[in-house]
């Protein structure tokens, strides 16, 4: 209830390997655009030693080609990830960086920190006091999943609107840590648990997206219920493809999502249909905000047939 | 009526360039190096009897300089004088999660706050009661031992033969409507500076009130101590909307850590301490019953309302008569039986919030009248235009009504809206909706009973030609000192930059109720016309004296005296202060307003509440759209007509409309408080989710004017009326576009889809097409 900020140290390293360095410090934790870690540490969800800001690596910058495909650093902000002329060809990354929070929020929020955005949840994102009243929960200092009591795990919805729309184009990751740099596909980068929902390891940092040539056009629609500044109660990515469509879906569960639809491409209702139903079988909304989840499943399916027919 | 030389135009705001630039000062921005920093500590059960209250360890904690419990104050507070049954920090028992135990005074924030971490509470919890329903139950525990039943108050009215009007009417129809809880949120988070001298026992309160003089009596009365001994201040108020309509909790937590400290004390609740500070409109259930005949004409109306109240009193009982007596002015209705119950729940109070009431009945009240027509082949504005009033009257209930524009704002809605063309023909998906709406000018009652004028205005003539206007009017954005300028120039004839108003310092300024119930224009407005003629009159004997003329042949206007047609030159306005002043000095002359007996209301229980001396009429025509796959509903396109008596500044009307409209259709569509076992759900701008500019629909405003025998130069409220308008005119378009009725608020997408979902396998089940 306080909103006062934690004491801690703020690093502002130029290169990613003293950023790597400074990330394996006891109680270090990355800041990017700061949108979303800012609001955390005013309510005591997160209490770093010292913070390390990317802003100053010039390595995490700047959307360039790269063969057929594209390169976009991590410290890329929404605001210029949506108005890149490059980008413009991977329509559904533009129309999602386009849609996440407000103006201000995006002249300054980083494609990385949307990728590594935590989980949401109605009983997680509060004050200190309120949590703190409701007895913690299973993802930060409690016990049990208020959404989910029986569960075993945590079940806070993945928001970021960035990833599935990179997912549907076969992103991959760039990732720099201690034991140097790999990479990953996006779709692999993330686990179904809301606690843990990111494959990090200690000390490692997102550093760059890369994406393949467009396959096809693309769209993202969002189920909100503002046109500005709401975080997605559920969002769909739809890439065209020679097949069919690739379509990734997320807050609807604790980590975006592929969904399991190789139906080949047929221009009838039927297809458009099962399209429909696939997508409501891969989402899994859960009570994690006040808004109904089987309401957010058929919404979201809904989006996603009519992005589909508008797409085909 | 004669011509206006300054009011009537569209004046921007005398406040608002320190408002666009950033200049103005808010209560949490006059803290200085000096300034201690206060927190309180608040209850994590929803109901429980306090069993250990320790603060050694924290009043022991270096750069405490205070610690407050409920022990430090037994005096209980609340609006209402017959129902006052809250304390600023609980005694012995906790109502809602949320509710203030203990506060400190540090001097930092992160001692206050490692303080209350040192506080040792332990509450043995009680069964809670979060709905209306569950603290009803026979078995339910009582949050007060005095009020059985958990009943605040039941109301119990019935004018003419509700029975008898039954008899008479052709349809009858009754349903049951449930709206949500709702909240303010208005801008400024609350905030109070106080600050105690021990060497002369003085307390002075900076604080962001609506009612300045409400708090210098409630703090008095708290804390014991003369109320010359304290001064009230109210610096700049990001909004209210009724959260600031009375004294509130953290006012009197911030005196109390202020005087135990001894130095100054800021108290700055966060954004979700603001939302559990509550006060807004309560959760309402409306069982609705009309009668009416073939043509339209209302027979008898039958209503049941309970609403889920809060903790504590509050407003509680105004709300709750409110709701039953504004069922009458609107229309001619002559058979109205009322049964209301305000019931008290284990969540922060609710209390009063703009259209203070009416707006959950009335928006029952007009989705039905929508229905029945539409069951009779009515046009819905022909069903309004056949239960007219005929101003003048008086209700059934015995609220006077003295100008009534009802009937012009529906023709200028309709024919607006192109509605008699376009109703029923739109696309599937699209619809139209109305609705009536009207609001009081003001109580002609105040809840605070002294015997006084209802307003004071002095205006002070100065040596340098300028007009000081002293008002104790609360300005908390509505543009209440902008009107109290106006009227002053416009009675003297002078340029509004001669005018300066001063205003809320209890110190120098007369007392006045405060801003609530759409009092101020109308009855602040009438003392500032009062305060001016008394001073134009001296101005006038000063300028007939130079003139050597008869006063009554002399005309003040232009900032000029003269005599039409006469051979004299004439006077400049300072040479006529000059000589004003010659004759006597600093002239101070000052003007009240008080409520005439006969708008006092009827003479039985209650009655005087929804008494006025004008009412406000609105109608309203909502366009929507709506996506039947997602649930999602677009507002397209909103006419809003409201009869104002007067626009003594149209700029400011129009704003006042527009958001009206907007907050009713934030309760309509997205507006709720949500609660998890009695936590606040959303206390918070972002989930709590009020629309967005990118939401906020085209709203074409038309100002009617039936110029009110009684008003300001006509002039009646405008900040209020439209609102109620908004959400049953949105429901009977979304009934326009799909065909389905929805009894409850706010229509979010995920309950519309439902009704939809519902509406289909209905539809199916019929063999009819969906």
């Amino acid at each position: 209830m306080s909103e006062l900020l934690p004491d801690f140290t703020l690093i502002r390293p130029a290169t990613v390997a003293e950023a790597v360095a400074t990330l394996g410090r006891e109680g270090a934790q990355v800041l990017a655009g700061g949108t979303d870690k800012l609001v955390q540490l005013r309510r005591g969800l997160a209490v770093p030693d010292v913070l390390v800001d990317i802003g100053a690596i010039g390595e995490m910058q700047g959307i360039a080609a790269e063969g057929a495909g594209l390169r976009i650093g991590a410290a890329v902000t929404l605001s210029d990830l949506a108005r890149d002329p490059l980008a413009r060809a991977y329509a559904s990354v533009t129309e999602a960086a386009a849609s996440i929070a407000a103006p201000g929020h995006r002249a300054v929020a980083t494609i990385g920190g949307n990728l590594c955005l935590d989980t949401r949840c109605l009983y997680y994102n509060q004050s200190h006091w309120w949590r703190q009243s409701n007895d913690f929960c299973l993802k930060y200092q409690g016990t049990v999943c208020h959404v989910a009591p029986r569960g075993n795990r945590c079940r806070a919805a993945f928001s970021g609107d960035l990833a599935p729309a990179l997912m549907v184009h076969g992103a991959t990751l760039e990732i720099a840590g201690p034991e140097g740099r790999r990479r990953v596909a996006l779709a692999e980068f993330y686990v179904e648990d809301g606690a843990a929902f990111l494959t990090l390891a200690p000390g490692e940092l997102v550093v760059s997206i890369h994406l393949p040539a467009p396959a096809g056009p693309s769209a993202y629609a969002k189920l909100r219920l503002r046109k500005s500044i709401d975080f997605p109660l559920a969002g769909v990515a739809l890439a065209r493809t020679e097949r069919g469509f690739d379509i990734a879906l997320t807050g609807t569960n604790s980590c975006p999502k592929m969904v399991d639809f190789d139906v080949p491409f047929s221009p009838d209702d039927a297809y458009f249909t099962a399209l429909e139903k696939a997508v409501q079988k891969a989402a899994s909304p859960q009570r994690t905000t006040t808004i109904q989840p089987h309401y957010r499943r058929l919404a979201i399916a809904a989006l996603a047939a009519r992005t589909a027919r508008a797409l085909a | 009526m004669k011509d206006h030389s300054t009011i009537g135009r569209p004046a921007p705001l005398v406040d608002g360039i320190e408002k666009v630039t950033g200049r103005a000062r808010y209560t949490a921005d006059l803290a200085d190096r000096d300034t201690l920093t206060a927190r309180i500590l608040r209850s994590p059960v929803a109901h429980g009897r306090i069993a250990r209250l320790d603060t050694s360890r924290a009043e022991a904690l270096p750069g405490v300089l205070a610690v407050v419990t409920g022990a430090d104050c037994d005096v209980p507070y609340g609006v209402i004088p017959i129902a006052q049954n809250e304390f600023p920090l609980a005694r012995d028992k906790v109502r809602y999660r949320g509710e203030p135990v203990a506060a400190v005074a540090a001097v930092d924030a992160g001692t206050a706050e490692a303080a209350l971490a040192l506080i040792a509470l332990e509450i043995e919890p009680l069964p809670a009661h979060a709905t209306a329903a569950e603290a009803r139950a026979p078995d339910a525990t009582l949050l007060h031992d005095d009020k059985p039943g958990n009943i605040e108050r039941e109301v119990h009215h019935e004018f003419g033969s509700a029975e008898a009007g039954f008899a008479e009417a052709d349809l009858i129809r009754e349903e049951t409507f449930s709206c949500a809880e709702v909240h303010h949120a208005m801008m400024e988070p609350n905030a109070t500076l106080a600050e105690y001298d021990p060497e002369r026992a003085r307390l002075t309160l900076h604080s962001c009130t609506q009612v300045p003089f409400y708090v210098h009596l409630a703090v008095a009365r708290c804390l014991q101590m003369d109320t010359s001994r304290i001064r009230v201040v109210k610096p700049f108020v990001g909004g209210g909307f009724g959260h600031r309509t009375e004294t509130l909790n953290f006012e009197i937590i911030a005196a109390l850590l202020a005087r135990k400290a001894g130095g100054k004390v800021l108290l700055r609740l966060s954004r979700e301490e603001t939302f559990l500070t509550h006060r807004g409109r309560p959760q309402t259930d409306v069982r609705l019953k009309i009668g009416m005949k073939r043509d339209g004409t209302l027979t008898a109306v039958e209503a049941e309302v309970v609403m889920a109240g809060g903790a504590y009193a509050g407003y509680g009982l105004v709300t709750i008569l409110y709701a039953g007596a504004l069922i009458h002015g609107l229309y001619a209705i002559e058979n109205v039986k009322y049964d209301g119950y305000r019931v008290y729940t284990n969540t922060p109070p609710c209390g009063a919030m703009r259209g203070h009431g009416t707006v959950d009945m009335r928006h029952a009240f007009e989705c039905m009248l929508d229905r029945m027509a539409r069951e009779l082949g009515l046009d819905p504005f022909a069903l309004r235009r056949a239960n007219l009033l005929e101003a003048p009257t008086f209700t059934a209930n015995g609220l006077m009504v003295n100008s009534y524009g009802l009937p012009e704002a529906l023709d200028r809605v309709e024919a607006a809206s192109g509605w008699a063309e376009r109703r029923g023909k739109l696309p599937r998906g699209r619809g139209l909706g109305m609705a009536c709406s009207h609001y009081v000018s003001g109580a002609a009652k105040p809840v605070h009973w002294t015997g006084e004028p209802h307003a004071v205005v002095q205006m002070r003539l100065e040596f340098d030609g300028a007009v000081t206007v002293l008002t104790g009017a609360s300005d908390i954005g509505q543009g209440s000192s902008t009107i109290v300028a106006l009227a002053a120039a416009e009675v003297l004839g002078i340029d509004m930059g001669r005018v300066r108003v001063v205003a809320n310092d209890s110190e120098v300024t007369p007392k006045d109720n405060g801003s609530y119930s759409s009092r101020v224009t109308f009855m602040v407005g009438n003392a500032a016309i009062e305060a001016a003629r008394a001073l134009r009159e001296k101005l006038i004997l000063a300028a007939a004296e130079k003139l050597e003329a008869d006063p009554a042949d002399v005309v003040c206007e232009g900032e000029s005296f003269f005599i039409p047609g006469a051979a004299q030159s004439e006077l400049p306005w300072q040479e006529v202060v000059y000589a004003a002043l010659a004759r006597e000095g600093t002239l101070t002359e000052k003007g009240t307003f008080r409520t005439p007996e006969k708008a006092q209301g009827g003479k039985h229980r209650g009655g005087a509440v929804g008494s006025t001396m004008g009412f406000s009429y609105g109608a309203q025509v909502v366009e929507v759209s709506v996506d039947e796959a997602t649930g999602q509903i677009t507002v397209e396109q909103v006419w809003s007509a409201l009869d104002v008596g007067y626009a003594i500044n149209p700029l400011a009307v129009e704003g006042q409309i527009e958001g009206s409209v907007w907050m009713g259709m934030a309760q309509a569509m997205s507006e709720e408080t949500a609660w998890r076992d009695g936590l606040h759900a959303h206390a918070n701008l972002l989930d709590y989710r009020f629309p967005t500019i990118a939401e906020s629909p085209p709203v074409e405003v038309h100002i009617v004017e039936s110029i009110d025998p009684l008003g300001p130069f006509g002039a009646k409220e405008a900040g209020e009326g439209a609102l109620s308008g908004f959400p049953p005119a949105l429901v009977n378009a979304v009934a326009d576009a799909l065909g389905i009725d929805v009894n409850f608020l706010p229509v979010t997408p995920d309950r519309l889809l439902e009704a939809v979902i519902k509406w289909r396998r209905a539809q199916k089940r019929a063999g009819g097409a969906a």
